[in-house]
């Protein structure tokens, strides 16, 4: 199934000049998975932060459908 | 011969520097002892760069009326001909030297490799 | 048991208003063993000196200026100060941290802590520079705007001395007032500005030019250098110098947690017309606290609004939270408020419960949500009790008792919720609802974990006690030693090691964890003797009952049985009872 991608704050450059890209990946696969298949290893990603799947939060484990817009962001912490 | 520079968009008033001085210098945490006072503050609505540092001008030495200041990569006083007079922190243009005790206290880059410039943490400081 | 420690001055200045008297006394190095500075220290203190039962606002109050054993050294982001009293807004005990260089010129002038006692009988202002004390007139001073304020004693006593000013919501005895210092920079939360004002005490004016000494120096001088480079000046860092506390706009909004008119709901889509980008375009400058690394503070001006700011909480305060976009009103709001002295979390959330009250019909204040002109316009009526500012200067939970519109008065035992929707971050409920102050977001600040590393899910009550305790407890030792939050990266490792090496004396990494849950304890301990429990603990009705309409959270309400449940995971994890109470053995084992 296809998705979109969109990367947010410091992620950003991971993408070079793309706002966003389109992902073809296994249906059902998760938010971790379907990053895998764009590059992107959150593990390795010190300063990864959340996603949401069009404009829900959710976390990373959690299943995606069709046409489904995945977002990230880098984390920013503080008080 | 390379000297400090201030890049005061770049500084953010911590005055770290001069409380590393101080330690290196004076084994204290002491800036008021610091050869070098980097401070802002506001002032009528404005932000204020107060940048008291050495550029090595060599003012102090031509001022000096018993030789005690030599100038070459570095600054140095001989603080056995020193004389306390202050001849030399009045001339200088920065503002950085203290006299105390009868002696005049004077940046030295820590002899080329400058303290404050390895911990200014935004790169305000430089040595070039 | 206490050797002398290096870094601490251990010398406390206690300042008697009523005699107008100074005296030195040390330290108690028993209390600063076991509670470090700042934070841990003054509540230590404050336990030991503040009888249960006394009017906040009376003469047998105290307010404690309180440094750490790292103040005054180049650890980055150690410049903050403790400031705390009991408080005017809860009766609780308040802990306030102030940025701005105050706080090292008070380490070097010579004190760990300076301590105010009793009240002045005339409008006045304290003068200490280095040993040297004295009590200065403040007839002229009195009735002025912080800023106005700060701006005449600068110009008689120069750039060397810090001011710390009230303003007339402090004169005045708001429960939301504040203390400034450097223009825009606040000892903000829980009417502390009262406490100076109850003592007719208009400013505190400090200089000190004496030094800190610590253990080893040049060694322990290269290897903060050293963590200065690898763990606080780092690429994941880079936002505090860039952005500052507006990078949590975009973060809060698409994490489901930005206040949308006074918590009716959450996310605001046209945020970006107030954000970080917009505002950096009016900046004029950067600027950090004394010994800070990453630089936070903006200044900047925007039309005829100036402020060093507006912090995240100002913004959406006055922002979505008041339905409000325009950014100019902002900083305005943000200017205002710093110059009347008023806390802009408190008396912003006052204001917008004002606006729904309005629109609601339950009663008429006058004010809707987006006018933004009247809101700023009410600070100043809060600040002078004039007008409607009279009710509002009450705060959300009198005025609330008073006219109804409880549910949706946004409060925890009478101190105003800070800008993060709990029904997007469940375990923030909790974390609101056992601060040691009322509701404060800097004591255990659950969106680092369920929102912006998403370490824990946010929409559950699963384990949340013990991640609501895990967070306090970082942040309580990390208050005490005294580390600025932004340091975001620091270890328990870390803080053992800079504690090590300045006092000279063995601190581990463990005793980092137990002294921050002593200090939870001593904090819980204090209210207990003035009467608190399980029933102050509490959640604003709208949190359990109402939905979110609309954001990545929408749909999300915490159950009330959650709420209880979170609660009571918390107390198992302290070892308080059912009823929130501490055993005594365990109030004995902490003092």
């Amino acid at each position: 199934m296809e998705i979109t991608i969109t990367l947010r704050g410091t992620l950003k450059k991971l993408f070079g000049e793309d706002k966003e890209r389109k992902v073809e990946v296994p249906e059902g696969c998760t938010c971790d998975e379907a990053l895998q298949v764009a590059g992107i290893n959150y593990r390795e990603i010190p300063n990864f932060g959340f996603v949401a799947v069009n404009g829900m939060r959710v976390m990373i484990d959690d299943k995606l459908s069709p046409g489904d817009e995945l977002k990230a962001w880098s984390r920013v912490s503080g008080g | 011969m390379k000297r400090l520079k201030f890049a005061k968009e770049k500084c953010i008033g911590c005055q770290l520097c001069a409380q590393v001085c101080s330690a290196m210098k004076e084994g204290e945490y002491i800036p008021s002892k610091a050869r070098i006072a980097i401070e802002t503050c506001y002032d009528n609505g404005n932000l204020k760069y107060m940048d008291h540092f050495c550029i090595l001008c060599g003012m102090c030495a031509k001022a000096c009326p018993v030789e005690a200041i030599s100038i070459g990569e570095y600054i140095q006083v001989d603080e056995e001909k020193c004389i306390g007079c202050g001849a030399c922190a009045e001339k200088c243009p920065k503002h950085v030297v203290q006299i105390r005790d009868e002696i005049a206290y004077i940046c030295d880059t820590c002899k080329g490799d400058p303290t404050c410039v390895k911990t200014c943490p935004q790169n305000a400081l430089t040595f070039e | 048991m206490t050797n002398t420690m290096l870094g601490y001055q251990n010398k406390v200045l206690r300042i008697d208003l009523t005699k107008k008297g100074a005296t030195f006394e040390p330290l108690r190095m028993d209390f600063a063993r076991k509670y470090v500075g700042s934070k841990g220290l003054a509540i230590r203190y404050m336990y030991e000196e503040l009888e249960p039962g006394i009017d906040p606002l009376g003469p047998e109050n105290k307010l404690f200026l309180t440094t750490g054993p790292l103040t005054g050294t180049p650890v980055p982001c150690s410049g903050k100060l403790s400031v705390a009293a009991k408080s005017p807004a809860t009766g609780t005990m308040n802990d306030c941290s102030i940025g701005g260089h105050v706080g090292i010129r008070l380490k070097f002038a010579g004190y760990d802590m300076a301590i105010f006692e009793g009240k002045l009988k005339e409008p006045g202002y304290v003068l200490i520079d280095n040993d040297r004390i004295r009590f200065m007139d403040a007839t002229d001073l009195w009735g002025l705007g912080s800023h106005e304020t700060e701006s005449i004693l600068a110009k008689k006593y120069g750039p060397e001395y810090s001011i710390m000013s009230i303003g007339p919501a402090g004169e005045n005895l708001c429960v939301m007032s504040c203390i400034n210092s450097d223009y825009y920079r606040q000892a903000g939360r829980g009417g502390i500005g009262a406490v100076m004002g109850s003592k007719n005490m208009k400013a505190i004016v400090i200089r000190g030019t004496g030094g800190v000494k610590v253990n080893d120096i040049v060694n322990t001088t290269n290897r903060i250098i050293e963590i200065l480079r690898e763990d606080v000046v780092t690429e994941d860092n880079d936002f505090i110098f860039h952005d500052g506390t507006t990078a949590f706009l975009e973060a809060c909004n698409d994490g489901g947690i930005l206040p949308w008119k006074n918590f009716s709901d959450t996310t605001d889509e046209k945020w970006t017309e107030y954000n970080g980008e917009v505002l950096k375009q009016y900046r004029e400058g950067k600027r950090g606290c004394g010994s800070c690394g990453l630089g936070c503070g903006n200044f900047l001006k925007i039309g005829d609004a100036i402020c060093e700011g507006p912090e995240y909480e100002s913004i959406s305060v006055a922002g979505p939270n008041a339905g409000i976009r325009d950014p100019e009103k902002i900083v305005k709001f943000n200017q205002v408020a710093d110059d009347m002295g008023l806390d802009t979390i408190s008396a912003g959330d006052t204001i917008i419960w004002a606006m729904e009250m309005t629109e609601k019909g339950i009663h008429d204040f006058g004010i809707k949500f987006g006018e933004a002109d009247k809101m700023i316009e009410y600070l100043k009526l809060m600040a002078k009790n004039e007008g409607v500012g009279k009710d509002l200067a009450l705060g959300t939970k009198r005025a609330s008792e008073k006219y109804g519109g409880t549910e949706f008065a946004m409060q925890v035992k009478g101190l105003e919720y800070p800008q993060y929707e709990p029904r997007g971050s469940w375990a923030m409920s909790v974390s609101y609802a056992v601060s040691d102050r009322g509701a404060c977001h800097m004591r255990s600040y659950a969106p680092n974990a369920e929102v912006f590393e998403a370490s824990a899910p946010p929409y559950t009550g699963e384990n949340k006690g013990q991640l609501v305790y895990d967070l306090a407890e970082f942040n309580a030792i990390k208050f005490s030693l005294c580390i600025c939050d932004f340091w975001g990266t620091i270890t328990y490792d870390i803080m053992a090691e800079l504690l090590t090496r300045v006092t000279g004396v063995e601190w581990t990494t463990e005793q980092m964890a137990e002294i921050g849950r002593r200090v939870i304890n001593i904090g819980r301990a204090f209210n207990q003797r003035e009467g608190f429990d399980r029933k102050h603990d509490t959640v604003p009705k709208r949190v359990v009952t109402e939905a979110l309409k609309s954001g990545p959270a929408k749909g999300q309400v915490i159950p009330q049985e959650v709420f209880d449940d979170m609660l009571t995971q918390y107390y198992n994890v302290m070892g308080w009872d059912e009823n929130g109470l501490m055993p005594e053995e365990l109030i004995a084992s902490i003092l």
